[in-house]
């Protein structure tokens, strides 16, 4: 069986020594190389071209927000995993603009490092529990306060269906191909879900996704 | 810190001094001398140039009264000579009763007259007067012995009486009333006189009183302006003064507040960077070696999950604190994404629902212009959050024009902003200024309160970091 092959990026050894024994631990995944500052893993992922990149977002120079990006538009094969200290939704839908599947919270990457790995070279979405937690309690916090109403209610149970697997990372073609629908109708839910959620995009919608507890 | 003393040296550049308030009396009462010596110098002029008038008055009305009386007894003796003359000359007898009558009456007239006539206190006056009454007499005396004989022996007598008697009494008695005639004269000449000294007395009292006044005058002015031009010169140099101690203090604070921002960034870095990331590799480290134990010794388990939350919990609050001192999202993010951050943790912590909105933020901010925007929003939602009680705080960051301006408004209870003005104001008015920005309060009690800042862009952008 290939593995996965992983870059991984952060500045600090410490962390780096600790997530590779993590990673070289499993049998399916291998480290194929460690950089220690955002730069540093554009130029090795452009080189070795690797399936996922383990990316820590606050790094020196090139943070790893920008450097996700410009990996993801220069080799839209390889996934990134990102890793950060915050569970904000600031940071989680940049990192989701930015074109990252999983997004895992330091404390807990030991975890659920290897299954976010796995996720995301698959194509799907990952993202630690307690970042779905902190941006759930935010939302509905917000709800209470304004006494604004849940969208998720107003969506008819297909579309609650469609927003899940958009959100965990599948295609169009995958879902019709679930679903047994065509391609157009899957397109036109996902349309009107955009419409209905008020959202611009896929991130905002795997946001809301992982917000509503929909996607971990 | 720097508020307090910047004060300090504002009350004690503006407290009055002493002597310049005695100075300030001191003026007044010369001043006042001098007014009131003009005013009785003219007042004396006035009263003295009445007197002087009134006398000349009288002097010329007494000269007239004489003059007039002088000549009317001068006729009086002439008309009686004459009436002796024709007396003496005619010999007929039966007009001798009529002429003689007429003699009397004409002597009663000039007694009266001499009489009548105005007398001074002068002895000279007096003694020529009493002169010429007794020449009058001795006069009066021959003729009547002439008056006495009879016509024809009078006609024999009369050339004799006439030429060695007459004439030379008549001469007399003209030369007494020419006497006092020049005596007259003198006097005028006298009251003249007195009044060209009066005069004189006058002239020298006033040109001494004029001289006086104008050399106070001339001292005051002197005095004044040599006061002026030192009040002038020290009100110049403390502007001086006070203007480059404003500066030096405007300049201290913005180096406090770079220090500050320095020293928190490197403070803030140092936790990151050390502290946190060991504390992750220990997290990293105990839950390898959970796994690495599967289940095996149940009691060593629980201890690490012990272990494991402590560290948890002290990496939360080193990444807090480092967040406080440096939010690592403007870094990462950009300054949008950081005050969206700013926002949802007063929403979590407080009960302010906090709502950002930006606009055309530029992405190439220069990193003073960002902290500066995120330290007032900050401070702003943290007054919100402490006084005023408010529900919902709405932040609003956008472009207008050549600048960018930053709003931060609730719906609280709001203040009087010119009576109170915490520090946290003064920190905020201090950062914006040093920007060359202008900040304003708008709050009413009742009405909420609206912090804004409107900070012109620099010239050249895409210098920042």
């Amino acid at each position: 069986m290939k593995k996965i092959r992983v870059l991984l990026a952060d500045d600090h050894t410490l962390i780096r020594a600790g997530l590779r024994m993590v990673v070289e631990a499993q049998p399916d995944l291998a480290v194929v190389a460690e950089a220690d500052d955002g730069r540093d893993a554009v130029a090795k992922a452009q080189a070795l071209k690797p399936d996922v990149v383990v990316m820590d977002i606050g790094m020196p120079g090139l943070n790893g927000i920008e450097a996700a990006r410009q990996i993801r538009e220069a080799l839209p094969d390889t996934q990134a995993v990102m890793l950060s200290m915050h569970s904000d939704e600031g940071y989680v839908l940049r990192a989701l603009k930015a074109g990252a599947k999983a997004y895992l919270l330091k404390d807990s990457a030991e975890a659920d490092l290897a299954r976010a790995i796995r996720a995301a070279a698959a194509g799907k979405s990952f993202f630690s529990p307690a970042v779905g937690k902190v941006l759930l309690e935010d939302y509905m916090r917000k709800l209470e306060r304004t006494g604004a109403e849940d969208s998720y209610e107003i969506l008819t149970p297909r579309e609650r269906e469609i927003l899940q697997l958009v959100a965990e990372g599948s295609s169009s073609k995958d879902i019709a191909n679930l679903l047994n629908l065509s391609v157009y109708t899957v397109e036109t839910h996902r349309a009107r879900i955009m419409q209905k959620l008020n959202l611009r995009g896929i991130p905002e919608l795997i946001l809301y996704a992982v917000r509503k507890g929909i996607v971990s | 810190m720097t508020a307090s003393s910047g004060s300090a040296i504002d009350s004690a550049s503006l407290e009055p001094s002493g002597p310049s308030n005695k100075l300030h009396w001191l003026l007044i009462a010369v001043c006042s001398a001098l007014l009131a010596l003009l005013l009785g110098s003219g007042v004396l002029a006035v009263r003295f140039l009445g007197e002087m008038h009134t006398q000349q008055l009288a002097v010329s009305r007494a000269l007239a009264a004489r003059t007039q009386m002088l000549a009317s007894l001068w006729q009086s003796i002439q008309s009686y000579n004459q009436a002796v003359q024709q007396f003496v000359q005619q010999a007929e007898a039966d007009r001798d009763q009529a002429a003689r009558q007429r003699l009397d009456q004409l002597t009663l007239e000039i007694g009266a007259e001499l009489q009548r006539y105005p007398r001074g206190l002068d002895p000279a006056e007096t003694a020529l007067l009493d002169g010429m009454h007794e020449v009058f007499l001795q006069q009066r005396t021959i003729y009547v012995s002439v008056l006495e004989t009879r016509p024809d022996e009078r006609g024999r007598r009369a050339k004799a009486l006439m030429s060695e008697r007459m004439v030379p009494l008549q001469q007399q008695l003209l030369d007494w009333s020419g006497k006092l005639q020049s005596w007259n004269e003198e006097q005028v000449r006298h009251a003249d006189q007195s009044l060209l000294s009066g005069f004189g007395l006058l002239q020298a009292r006033l040109s001494r009183t004029l001289a006086i006044s104008f050399g106070c005058g001339l001292l005051l002015m002197l005095g004044s302006m040599a006061y002026i031009v030192r009040l002038e010169r020290q009100t110049r140099s403390r502007y001086v003064q006070l203007a480059r101690s404003q500066h030096e203090l405007q300049r201290l604070s913005a180096r406090l507040l770079d220090a500050q921002e320095t020293e928190r960034r490197s403070i803030s870095r140092e936790l990151h960077d050390e502290i946190g990331q060991a504390l992750g590799a220990l997290l990293v480290d105990i839950g390898r070696l959970t796994s690495a134990l599967s289940g095996e010794r149940p009691e060593v388990e629980a201890q690490l999950t012990n272990m494991r939350s402590v560290t948890e919990r002290t990496f939360q609050s080193v990444r807090n604190i480092a967040l406080l001192l440096r939010p690592s999202m403007l870094d990462d993010l950009g300054l949008v994404a950081a005050l969206e951050w700013q926002g949802r943790e007063v929403s979590r912590r407080s009960d302010i629902e906090v709502a950002v909105e930006s606009e055309n933020v530029p992405e190439d901010l220069p990193d003073e212009y960002r902290i500066c925007i995120y330290r007032l929003v900050q401070e702003a939602l943290h007054n919100a959050v402490r006084h005023s009680g408010a529900k919902n705080a709405k932040v609003t960051v956008g472009q207008s024009g050549e600048g960018i301006v930053v709003r931060v408004s609730d719906d609280g209870r709001g203040f009087d902003p010119e009576r109170a003005r915490g520090l946290g104001l003064l920190g905020m008015e201090e950062r914006v200024k040093r920007l060359n920005g202008t900040f304003t309060v708008e709050s009413q009690p009742g009405q909420g309160t609206t912090v804004k800042a409107e900070l012109p862009l620099p010239a050249q952008r895409g210098n920042g970091i």
